[in-house]
């Protein structure tokens, strides 16, 4: 089990259309025949992305794949290289990563990235959404990978009760029970969530973009991940807090300045009054 | 027969004549009506804290009629759809039915957690006044152990209370609380199986904590605040030098009315401001936290404030292990420090303070009066000292939220920490004392050489000064006589007077006196003779 | 200082004296307290335009009050305050109440202080505190009274009845103590408790790992770069009854995988991982949080709780913070269904440190 799942996976994702796994049954079927498909794929994979690392005779690209490229070699060859293969020491390489990593990280504005630092940080947009795209197919192009699937609302049919459950063992340990994100070590950091569209969080669960595990489609399902975006965007984002300001949601580190802040002072406010000589 | 007229005006009188036939109170009442309290604002600090407490037991009596202390497994079926269908303990569950589907239930919660909050903070913020003023000395050390007892019992009330929601949050406190526990060198595993019933979780520690919190630590807790303030009622309060007052007596206000109704009214105003904060500003919302599950936690975990520093103080201890090369060999964890030796030692230190302090400085005396936290550098200093240790563990307890939220790295918090932890005290210590002689010097500077006027004069030779006014007749040199009393000296000119401020108004002054009132039935009372004789004002809060 | 019968012109007081003022008595009964007023002013004049603008104050204080307990009562009644998702007006129940029940609590409480403060007359008094005053004659009374009561006991002269009560009433403490101690205490070593987790195999069955739903777990299921918290696949394995048991399956990325199983190597755990895959336990061996903030290209394993952290690839070593003890891994293999099973139990134990745990 040494070979690359997310490229598979990404490659049979756009051989079937879709990377979605149904019922239990179908699941074991359809991973035998992914197993198979995989092997048969293993070969012809190599021999799809072997050529493309020497570069020049890529096979044509799609009209917005050209598009994406144009883009592509003025905005980020400097740290991800001619044909995105990578610079040692400052950008990795973009084979296989997917349209899914693109997305997720030129859509939230974190590349292209202003300076090299521990992690990148969501910043104001660079390209406009049809700009994005052509990127996303120019990185697809050349090594596959992991897709998130079309429209804006991909918790349509999620579920809240099932999300918050998934949410919890899967991903509180870094973004918090609240969604506002926490501390890793050495100055890296789960980011908040709560300007994170649907579109993002599906496409950081598929591609694990930086520090993040990754969750593939086998791991978290389709159904489930639209269960997590709906806890994330319909409670932890939409839902109003029902006792009052939240204080940032940052828990008891804010409650304990809040009753200094408020609770002592104005209380000792009114003693000096109290005892005052008016 | 002619009926006897019934007599209203006569009721009450007949009625307390009733009373005291029975009882003989009225000399006792008498006492209590006229006992004199003094009066500053410092002194409020304590009733925060008692008047908190109260709030506590009353919301505390509203959430028992609806929390149900068991761990069974239900799956909850409430208002709040986000958990609909998750199995949870029947804690949990009831928790949310609070939050939820008890009518005003969550106020009541958050009235709750805040007053417990604001109960803890009165309690340290009270305790710095009284050691910072050195009102724990002779004969009041007894009422300076049973504080910081309350402390330490309050930090039990709160510890537990947090547990009891079994959410996800208090339920990883508890997972530390138990390997706390755990840590302890050769019977640690018997002390916690024995409390948990078995390994942690198990099916019970909700059922315990909840007898404790509600009726145990309450009990105690009660218990020591009644001899706290019948301590405060026999000694007597402490009260600040200034005109009259010395170590044998007390200035102030007779009991009733005055001084009763600022009580009354102060513990609105304490309920208000809980209130106000239990409506606007959302606590502990256990509904995102998730029922308690081991395999589940938040980034940023932590325990209340009061309880953030044992926090902190595990986040910056080394992994240092001792291992005991014994038959199979016996570890003391590095967790035991932190958590089990140094609240020992700060509970040690704490109680023992008054005592100390006493022989180091040969002072066996009685003192009523207090000292201006300038006048004593040392033990404004080891405060000072206290504080800074203090609040850097519990920053470090928060260390991740800060790392988060200034782009610091976390690696960096604990590293400050620790060096933090080390150094900073001792500086802390250093700057104070230095302040407090800055501060000593200059009252000597204004009782030698008087007050600063602003009028500048030119001299002969062309020099320019500023003019004092002396704060007594001067001798031959210019130079005041008054010996410093240990209270404010006036150091600006509309402060100068012998009785009270000049100057009127809390927020503004009012620069006019009001019309001067005279009431035919109540004579203004002279002052006696020696109030006139001492100069320093008191001051103005 | 002097009590008041020190002090001059101050005669005792004939308090049927019909000229009397109630005030005078009030100051008799104060100097029989040893209370002193020394001050006692009005502040405002009676009918003056100062007192009149004080009670409307106060007034107005009570009356808004009113109001705002009756708001609060309006809005408990008929305010819709059940959840429902969103910002709906039932997110502002709660505040409103907050509200209108702290400034009814205001209200009555500034109300009251003003009332005290500005409408009662100031007064200054002293009241003698009498401290050292005990008379050495009542310390001596006292003191004889006990010694006599403790002769006439006669412990000293019949040692028996001492030494036989002590010795009668030492069990009964215990007697006190052991229903607490002994229905408490717990064995903390029944059934190997503390060494043993959910894996443990079973009748020579091993367990296998299961997600949090019961569903066995495939290689295929986790892609390279991610972890998922796995459970002992036996009954309640995914409940608090387990509490030791969660562990993270982590899957490796080549160079990652190859470097630990170096190390791994050589920590004796040389065939613990199953290809690419690592399984180390969540819980801390610190204090017991889950330790599960994976980074998956540094592969350090934080803790949240008091941030150790664990290199996954030094056979989860802890690197930073106060953990002093390496993450346990669990042996994992797949069986012939092509499920993680695990090999054995823990090798080492699995949870915060104690005293007798090596």
């Amino acid at each position: 089990m040494t070979s690359d799942n997310d490229r598979r996976r990404g490659l049979l994702a756009r051989l079937r259309g879709r990377p979605v796994a149904r019922s239990r049954g179908r699941r074991r079927l359809g991973a035998a025949v992914r197993l198979v498909a995989a092997l048969m794929l293993a070969g012809g994979a190599y021999t799809l992305l072997a050529p493309s690392a020497s570069a020049q005779d890529n096979p044509p690209l799609s009209t917005a794949a050209a598009d994406g490229k144009a883009l592509f070699d003025v905005s980020c060859v400097t740290c991800h290289g001619r044909n995105a293969q990578g610079v040692e020491g400052r950008g990795p390489s973009l084979i296989g990563v997917g349209a899914a990593s693109v997305e997720f990280q030129v859509s939230s504005g974190r590349m292209p990235m202003a300076r090299q630092e521990a992690q990148a940080a969501r910043k104001p947009v660079v390209f406009s959404p049809d700009e994005i795209d052509q990127l996303a197919a120019y990185v697809q192009e050349l090594g596959g990978g992991p897709v998130v699937p079309a429209g804006d609302n991909l918790h349509a049919d999620g579920n809240v009760a099932i999300g918050g459950e998934l949410y919890r063992i899967n991903c509180s340990q870094c973004h918090a029970f609240s969604g506002g994100g926490g501390a890793l070590s050495s100055g890296k950091y789960a980011p908040s969530l709560r300007p994170a569209t649907d579109r993002q969080i599906y496409a950081a669960m598929l591609s694990g973009p930086q520090n993040m595990p990754v969750f593939g489609d086998n791991q978290i399902t389709p159904e489930q991940k639209a269960d997590i975006i709906a806890y994330i965007q319909q409670t932890l984002n939409s839902d109003g807090d029902p006792g009052g300001f939240n204080l940032g949601r940052y828990g008891p580190s804010t409650e304990g300045i809040a009753i200094f802040l408020v609770g002592i002072v104005a209380l000792v406010f009114a003693s000096l009054w109290i005892a005052g000589k008016s | 027969m002619k009926r006897r007229k019934f007599d209203v005006a006569a009721v009450p009188g007949n009625t307390a004549r009733a009373v005291d036939d029975r009882f003989q109170v009225a000399t006792p009442l008498r006492r209590l009506l006229n006992k004199v309290f003094p009066d500053h604002w410092s002194f409020l600090l304590g009733e925060i804290a008692l008047f908190s407490f109260i709030v506590l037991l009353l919301t505390g009596v509203f959430l028992t009629f609806f929390f149900e202390p068991s761990m069974t497994e239900v799956i909850y079926n409430g208002s709040y759809a986000p958990l609909r269908g998750t199995p949870m303990s029947a804690a949990y569950a009831s928790s949310l039915d609070i939050s939820f589907d008890v009518r005003g239930g969550l106020i009541m919660r958050q009235m709750h957690h805040w007053a417990a909050l604001l109960f803890m903070a009165a309690i340290v913020v009270h305790m710095l006044r009284i050691f910072f003023t050195g009102a724990f000395r002779k004969p009041r050390e007894t009422n300076w152990i049973i504080g910081s007892l309350l402390f330490w019992v309050g930090f039990l009330a709160g510890f537990t209370g947090y547990s009891l929601p079994d959410d996800g949050l208090s339920g990883t406190g508890l997972r530390i609380a138990s390997a706390i526990m755990l840590s302890i060198p050769v019977i640690g595993s018997w002390v916690t199986t024995s409390i948990f019933g078995g390994e942690f979780p198990g099916t019970i520690i909700i059922s315990r904590f909840f007898i404790a919190h509600v009726l145990l630590i309450p009990a105690l807790l009660v218990a020591l605040i009644s001899v706290h303030l019948g301590l405060v009622f026999k000694q007597k309060h402490t009260q600040w030098p200034g005109p009259g007052r010395t170590n044998g007596n007390v200035v102030g206000e007779r009991m009733f009315p005055r001084y009763a109704i600022k009580q009354g009214g102060f513990f609105m105003v304490v309920f208000g401001v809980i209130a106000l904060m239990g409506g606007l500003f959302q606590i502990n919302p256990i509904w995102l936290f998730g029922p308690y599950e081991a395999w589940v936690v938040s980034a940023a975990s932590q325990p209340d404030w009061y309880v953030m520093f044992l926090d902190g103080s595990t986040r910056l201890m080394p992994d240092w292990e001792i291992f005991i090369p014994i038959g199979d060999g016996y570890v003391i964890p590095p967790l035991f420090w932190p958590t089990v030796v140094l609240p020992g030692i700060l509970v040690g230190l704490s109680t023992l303070y008054p005592f100390l302090e006493a022989r180091y400085l040969k002072d066996y005396r009685s003192h009523n009066l207090l000292q201006r936290p300038r006048d004593v550098p040392f033990r404004t200093g080891l405060g000072a000292m206290a504080i800074t240790f203090y609040v850097i563990l519990t920053l470090s307890g928060a260390n991740d939220v800060i790392a988060d939220k200034f782009h610091i790295s976390l690696n960096a918090m604990t590293w400050a920490g620790r060096i933090g932890l080390l150094i900073l005290p001792p500086i802390a210590y250093y700057v104070t004392y230095r302040l407090c002689l800055g501060l000593q010097q200059h009252d000597r500077e204004v009782l030698a050489h008087g007050v600063e006027t602003g009028i500048i004069r030119r001299l002969p030779d062309g020099r320019f000064v500023e003019v004092h006014q002396p704060l007594s007749a001067p001798d031959e040199h210019g130079h005041g006589e008054l010996p410093y009393a240990g209270w404010v000296v006036p150091k600006k000119m509309n402060r100068l007077g012998a009785l009270g401020p000049a100057v009127r108004g809390f927020f503004y002054p009012i620069e006019k006196p009001a019309e001067a009132p005279v009431s035919p039935g109540h004579p203004p009372v002279e002052p006696r003779a020696e109030r006139a004789e001492i100069g320093s004002g008191e001051k103005q809060s | 200082m002097s009590t008041h019968t020190a002090e001059p012109g101050h005669e005792p007081v004939d308090l049927n004296d019909p000229r009397l003022s109630r005030f005078d008595i009030v100051r008799e009964g104060a100097r029989r307290d040893d209370i002193e007023i020394v001050h006692y002013e009005p502040q405002v004049v009676p009918g003056s335009k100062a007192e009149r603008r004080l009670v409307r104050t106060v007034a107005a204080m009570f009356l808004l009050t009113g109001v705002a307990a009756t708001a609060f009562l309006v809005i408990y009644i008929w305010w819709p305050w059940e959840y429902e998702p969103g910002r709906g007006g039932d997110k502002l129940y709660t505040p409103l109440l907050g509200v209108t029940l702290g400034i009814a609590l205001l209200g009555i409480g500034f109300g009251i202080l003003t009332w005290g403060k500005k409408l009662l007359p100031k007064e200054v008094s002293i009241q003698d505190r009498h401290e050292g005053v005990v008379s050495s004659d009542d310390r001596l009374i006292t003191g004889e009274t006990m010694t006599y009561m403790a002769d006439e006991l006669g412990v000293k002269r019949r040692p028996l009845l001492g030494v036989s009560l002590l010795a009668g009433l030492a069990p009964v403490g215990a007697v006190v103590a052991a229903p607490l101690v002994g229905g408490l205490i717990s064995q903390p070593h029944k059934n190997n408790q503390m060494f043993t987790t959910g894996f443990a195999p079973r009748d020579g069955q091993k367990i296998r790992l299961i997600r949090e739903d019961g569903r066995p777990i495939r290689p295929a299921d986790i892609s390279a770069g991610g972890q998922i918290t796995v459970f002992p696949g036996v009954e309640h394995g995914v409940s608090n009854k387990y509490a030791d048991s969660p562990t993270l399956l982590i899957h490796l990325r080549d160079a990652d995988a190859e470097e630990s199983r170096r190390n791994n190597e050589r920590e004796g755990h040389g065939d613990y991982m199953w290809g690419n895959y690592a399984a180390y336990s969540k819980i801390c061996t610190h204090a017991g949080c889950p330790a599960s903030l994976y980074e998956q290209q540094t592969n350090r394993l934080l803790c949240p709780c008091h941030q150790s952290q664990f290199l996954i690839t030094d056979n989860a070593k802890p690197v930073f913070g106060p953990a002093s003890r390496r993450l346990p891994q669990l042996p994992i293999e797949v069986d012939a269904e092509g499920y993680f099973v695990a090999r054995s139990d823990y090798t080492e134990t699995v949870g915060p440190d104690f005293w007798e745990r090596p």
